[in-house]
This record gives structure tokens, sequence and C-alpha cells, in this order.
């Protein structure tokens, strides 16, 4: 008898998905042998709108809009790249302060990661005590920014608000306390027996695909993978605050698991830093002219490099926002890795992807 | 086995995380971004706050009589705060207060009518640029 294949679609909606996507699996028994993708669900026409509607002081807030979770960097990466134009230099008090909001950014995006691998895992009492866990990230942002998700905190030429003492002092005990917490989940990660039927030696990626099919962010550093734009700029002082970078071996989803764990203590302690080391200074410097010529800007988001390309003609509307978002790069390895895995962990295997639907389609 | 008995017995006597929301106040971080208040006496009537407006929640009609009207929805404003950074009132005609928004209701004539509102705003503007123009072609 010749051998059946068995097509089972996953998506658009369905109950292991945070956001709309499409995986179409081709499986042979409970092999998966062939993957089809569809991303373009969520498209808003943001890039068009850019171009069209706003001026480029405005297009920083409608830019913001393209993500929640990582909504401080892409309206970062816009206004580095409209201050390039501008041929602005921002002082280092600023540099600071977006560099802050920049990590809490990823602590509490990597512990909603983490949260959802271990849903998808069936470990739905983990899910709802990382979530409840990060509200403590959450009320340090709401704190610094006056904003809980959509933060509008930087703006050309600066930050919108400064870093007051009782902010300060908020963002301390509650690092602190979360800090202890990342240990315990640390610990719950990589020793509990259930937990690591689900996790390790599954949605394997070697180093060598990881840099043939350019996997980015913490799965090219679970892979072994030096990859980090953080490594590669100097946009901002990442090695005065002490940032180092985070690599495993193994390229299965504890690898990944433990590459975000170890991220957010790294980020915590280059927050502490941050707070300890602020320099005096103005929080905004006065923005003149109209941007002119083309630039592109590179950063690490959460989820890997995000990666801006702006062309201006001296207008006070843009003629081209390019935006490439790292869950969009990152695809043909999302399907490299799922063939050959069993289907019945393709949900955890997805979830640790930290796949992010509305920057992709946007 | 033992480490998740014991740790889940002493999640019993835990505080809870969750606030019993109507009973108890939820607490707000000092500086919570609320509505723009504006006041119509310091206002100088300079429409930068209107240009600058990300979502273009505010909109000044121009009546014939020289004066201007200040038009705000509070349910497009996404309390960016770019408004009353570009006031050249600082402090004064534009301000960030800690006021939630109403709910959006059918005899709210803002929420319903907006678009009309906008549209006749700048309407508005357009004619009573024609009519200072016309006199001089007269003479």
């Amino acid at each position: 008898m010749a051998k059946k294949t068995i097509n089972i679609p996953l998506g658009s909606q369905h109950i292991s998905l945070l956001e709309p996507i499409r995986f179409n699996f081709t499986t042979e028994n409970e092999k998966i042998v062939d993957v089809d993708w569809d991303v373009g669900f969520v498209h808003r026409g943001i890039e068009r709108a850019c171009t069209t509607d706003f001026e480029y002081k405005q297009v920083g807030y409608v830019v913001a809009r393209v993500c929640g979770l990582c909504a401080i960097t892409h309206s970062l990466a816009y206004t580095m790249g409209i201050e390039q134009l501008l041929q602005l230099e921002i002082p280092k008090k600023i540099q600071y302060l977006r560099l802050l909001m920049l990590e809490l950014d990823r602590i509490h995006s990597h512990m909603l990661c983490l949260s959802h691998v271990s849903e998808n895992a069936g470990f739905e009492g983990m899910f709802m005590k990382i979530m409840a866990d990060r509200e403590l990230v959450m009320d340090i942002q709401e704190a610094i920014s006056g904003n809980r998700v959509q933060f509008d905190y930087v703006s050309i030429g600066g930050v919108n608000r400064d870093l007051e003492l009782e902010t300060e002092k908020l963002l301390k005990t509650n690092l602190s306390e979360l800090e202890k917490k990342i240990d315990d989940l640390m610990d719950k990660f990589t020793n509990n027996w259930s937990l690591s039927l689900k996790y390790k030696n599954i949605g394997v990626l070697t180093k060598e695909n990881a840099y043939i099919m350019n996997a980015l962010g913490p799965m090219a550093r679970a892979a072994g993978a030096k990859i980090d734009v953080r490594l590669e700029t100097n946009n901002f002082p990442y090695e005065e605050v002490g940032y180092e970078p985070i690599i495993e071996t193994s390229g299965d989803i504890h690898a990944r698991n433990l590459v975000r764990l170890k991220e957010i203590k790294n980020s915590i302690k280059m927050v502490r830093n941050i707070v300890d080391g602020l320099p005096q200074g103005e929080i905004e410097v006065k923005a003149k002219g109209k941007p002119n010529g083309e630039t592109f800007v590179r950063l690490e988001a959460p989820r890997g490099e995000i990666f801006y390309y702006l062309r201006a003609n001296g207008k006070n509307i843009l003629q081209r926002v390019r935006i490439k978002t790292p869950t969009f790069s990152q695809i043909p390895v999302m399907v490299d890795i799922f063939k050959g895995a069993n289907y019945a962990d393709a949900h955890a295997i997805l979830a640790s992807f930290d796949p992010c639907m509305s920057c992709t389609a946007k | 086995m033992i480490k998740s008995f014991v740790e889940s017995f002493k999640n019993l006597f835990e505080k809870p995380v969750t606030v019993n929301y109507p009973s108890e106040e939820i607490k707000r971080p000092a500086k919570y971004r609320g509505l723009i208040v504006y006041d119509v006496d310091e206002c100088i009537f300079c429409d930068k706050c209107e240009k600058v407006c990300p979502p273009k929640a505010i909109v000044f009609h121009q009546n014939m009589d020289g004066t201007k009207k200040y038009h705000y929805n509070e349910y497009l404003c996404i309390f960016c705060g770019e408004c009353v950074r570009s006031c050249p009132k600082i402090d004064l005609a534009l301000t960030h207060s800690e006021i939630k928004p109403n709910i959006g209701t059918m005899d709210n004539e803002i929420f319903t009518q907006w678009r009309q509102l906008y549209k006749d705003a700048k309407q508005s503007r357009i004619d009573y640029k024609l009519s200072k123009k016309k006199p001089k072609k007269e003479d």
C-alpha cells in the first residue's frame, strides 16, 4: 500500500494561537512532512498610511501601533532614523532613558512568550503565574511612561518624561522581587520532569541551519549562533551598562526558554546599572528643519532584529517607510524546524518561536 | 513531589494577586495619562495643537465673526500629549489631566457626529478665507 499523507490545518483561528497565522501541515502518521504558511491576516496598510496621511512628526505614534509588545522598539527605531536624517545629536541622558524602556520591554515580552510556551505544553497554572509576575514590569513601565501598553514615550529629539524618584524606588523594589521569581522559574523550567518531556530535544535548530536560514534573536542564540544587533551596532552604550551575549548550544525549545530567562536576568542587571548611572541633563533637544535623504536603522527587538528604511525629500511627508520585522525574516527557520517533528509537539514549537503576527502583517 | 505539595499548601495562605475592583480602588501611578483639558481664556488660537495631533482629535471651527471654537474628541485621542508639548502657552492653555474619558453614548454629539463636525470645521476655514477676499476684489 502506498503511503498516505493527511493535511491538518492549524489556524487562522486556533486555541494555541495568540494572533492569526495559518499553517497547513502535511503529515505522515504523526510526523510532519511539509508545511505551508500564510501570515497576511491582519494587514492594516501602515506603511502606506505613513507616507500619505501623516506628517513625519506624527509617524512615530502611528508606527508604535504596529505592535503592542514591542511598541517602544518600533517608535524608537523610527525616531532614530529621523534623527539621523535631521543630523541631531542625542545627549547621553536621553539615550539612557530610551535604553531603560527598551530593556523593560524585552523583559515583559520574554515573560509573555514563556507563559505561552508553558500554556501550549499543557501547563495552565504556570501560564497564570508568569502572567501575574509580569505585572511587576508592566507597573514599572506604566509609572515611567504613564501608559500601560502603548507607551508613546519617545518623541523626535528626546523622551516625553523624566525618571522621578518615586518611580525609581518602585522600579528597584519590583525588580528585586522579579529577580527572585525568575530564579524560581529557571529552576522549574530546567528541573520539572513533565515540562522537560515537552521541551528537551524537541524542535531542534542546528547552528548551521541557523546561519543558512537567517535565524534571529533568541532563536539563533539558542542554537549557538552569535547573532545579536546589540553586538554589531553602537547605537546605545550597551557595554557600559553591562550587556552580555547569552548563548545556548542545544537549539531546542528548552534552550530557547533558557536564553529568554537568562536574557531577562541580564536585562534586569542592565536596568539597574542604567538607573544607578543615569547622567544629568535635559530630556529634550529641539528638532529643526525637515528630513532629507535616506537612512536605515537596526535595533534588537525582543524577537530579533528590527529594520527600518526611511526616505525623505525635504518635505513634511516621507517618501518611503519600510519596516522589516523579525518574525517575517524567520519564517524559513520555522518551516525547517517543523519538518520532521511530531504533530503533537507543533503547538509547543510554535509558541517557542514567539511569533508576532501584527508586526509581520502590519 | 513533596516540594510541589509544600508549595501548593503555602499558596493557600498567600495574598491574592488580583484586586476586588469595584469595591477596592486600583492603584494608579502619579501622572496617569488622562483627558486633555482646554482653557479658552488662555488660548491664543495658533492652531499648533491641531496640526500636530496624530489622530486628528483636535479641530478649530472658524466663525464668521473672526473667533474660533475648539473641538476635542476624547474618543479619538490617544493621550500622547504631543499637543500639550507643542502649545506655546506652557501648562496654561492645554494641560494633561488625570481624568478618565466618559463612556460614549448616542446622545453625545462628539461621539456620533465627529466626522461631520470635522468636515464642517475644515470647510468653515475655506469659507472664511473666501469671504475675506471678496471685498478686496469689489474695491
